[in-house]
């Protein structure tokens, strides 16, 4: 397979904030969202785009008491490519989880160019109103945890 | 009413090829006692480590896969891996099967989770109020988060990395496969070839052991591994299919 080489994604985070979805009270719903919704609509990271970082707005209308603290992981490669995360917190409540710096390898990246990433109807991103104590996922590498936002989260917590 | 969060300890140790994070939740116990009961959890994953690694050729799993120690000469540790095993593989109706897998028997897909689950068992017997540990993406707790109620744990998003699938609230354990991390090695039992019929499959349960069991089993049979799963007391299956459509067996405490 040709290898298309990286992309530069980004505006992602802000894209998605508008997808934070509701999950059905445990109840089978095998209902697909993803494919039939235009790109636009669920704010498809554009390839070749910049990647401006996103920080303030979340995190400043956020309640709670605390100070506001952010990590963010080094970049390194890993399975999707390679990114770092930042997770920021206001008090204990996460407040904006976004990716400053996002490149893809394939096949992600031939997905987002064909813009058919389906959409899950529960989908959680910028966690603006959720706490969470960890994430849990496919398990990641040494390396990969460096980008994970458990890691961020544990730096946060330390 | 409001209340302070309690101080925590959070350590993060690198170990089995990944990093298994800690939230310790003191209550009355002092900071000496915490410290020491990680240190205790640590040397247990590690242990674990030299005993079940598949990487290490040297290790005693590595033998017993190349035929060189019979399960008599095998550290005590490998035989209860071995129950959990064959207990997970009936339970999974074959979905999970490590003596399926290529070069021969590979307690991978249970070993991390019962590790964590037995490094975690040391903050619970130090008198702790709370614990959680995250071994590479499966994680127990016990007791109370330092911030609500119940422990809540984002489930990862299979295609982007800065998202959550959802927001699960567990008491015990919730373990999660799929092939984005780490690529196709997710094996079909009935045919020895990389197989996967999910996206990410997640188990929640009282056993993480077997909750990364069942897991891996979800990952690898989907649908039809659902139904089995449906069946199981105690457990619960969240399952992303590769299409990107969702659904469960029912019992999860999705929050979000």
């Amino acid at each position: 397979m040709k290898r298309a080489g990286w992309y530069v994604i980004a505006g992602a985070a802000a894209g998605f904030a508008g997808v934070v979805g509701l999950h059905g009270s445990g109840q089978a719903a095998p209902v697909a969202l993803g494919q039939q919704r235009p790109a636009a609509a669920r704010g498809a990271a554009s390839p070749a785009a910049p990647a401006p970082a996103r920080t303030a707005g979340p995190a400043a209308r956020a309640g709670g008491s605390g100070a506001v603290r952010r990590a963010t992981g080094a970049v390194e490669q890993y399975g999707y490519g390679e990114l770092s995360v930042t997770v920021t917190v206001h008090g204990s409540q996460i407040t904006d989880v976004s990716v400053p710096l996002l490149r893809t390898a394939e096949p992600y990246s031939q997905q987002l160019a064909q813009q058919v990433i389906p959409m899950l109807k529960s989908e959680v991103l910028a966690v603006h109103s959720a706490r969470i104590n960890g994430v849990s996922g496919a398990t990641y590498t040494s390396a990969a945890y460096a980008q994970s936002i458990q890691s961020a989260l544990d730096k946060l917590r330390a | 009413m409001t209340t302070r969060p309690a101080p925590v300890t959070t350590h993060a140790e690198p170990v089995m090829g990944t990093v298994f994070s800690f939230t310790a939740v003191p209550g009355s116990v002092p900071p000496a006692t915490v410290r020491a009961a990680l240190a205790t959890a640590c040397r247990i994953l590690h242990r674990c480590d030299t005993v079940f690694s598949t990487w290490d050729p040297a290790s005693p799993v590595s033998r017993f896969r190349r035929g060189e120690a019979p399960p008599g000469a095998m550290p005590p540790e490998f035989a209860e891996v071995v129950r959990e095993c064959q207990a997970a593989k009936a339970i999974s109706g074959g979905w999970f099967d490590p003596w399926a897998m290529p070069g021969g028997f590979d307690p991978t897909g249970l070993v991390k989770g019962w590790a964590a689950e037995r490094a975690l068992a040391e903050l619970r017997a130090a008198g702790l109020a709370g614990g959680l540990v995250n071994g590479g993406g499966d994680v127990a707790v016990f007791g109370s988060p330092p911030d609500g109620d119940r422990w809540r744990l984002g489930i990862q998003h299979p295609w982007r990395a800065d998202a959550l699938a959802c927001v699960v609230e567990v008491d015990a354990a919730v373990a999660t496969s799929g092939p984005y991390e780490r690529g196709a090695h997710l094996i079909d039992p009935a045919t020895g070839l990389p197989a996967c019929r999910a996206a990410s499959a997640t188990v929640t349960g009282p056993s993480l052991a077997l909750a990364d069991a069942l897991a891996t089993a979800l990952a690898v049979g989907g649908d039809e591994a659902l139904a089995v799963l449906a069946g199981v007391a105690g457990y619960a299956g969240y399952l992303i299919r590769p299409d990107g459509t969702e659904t469960d067996t029912g019992g999860i405490a999705f929050v979000h």
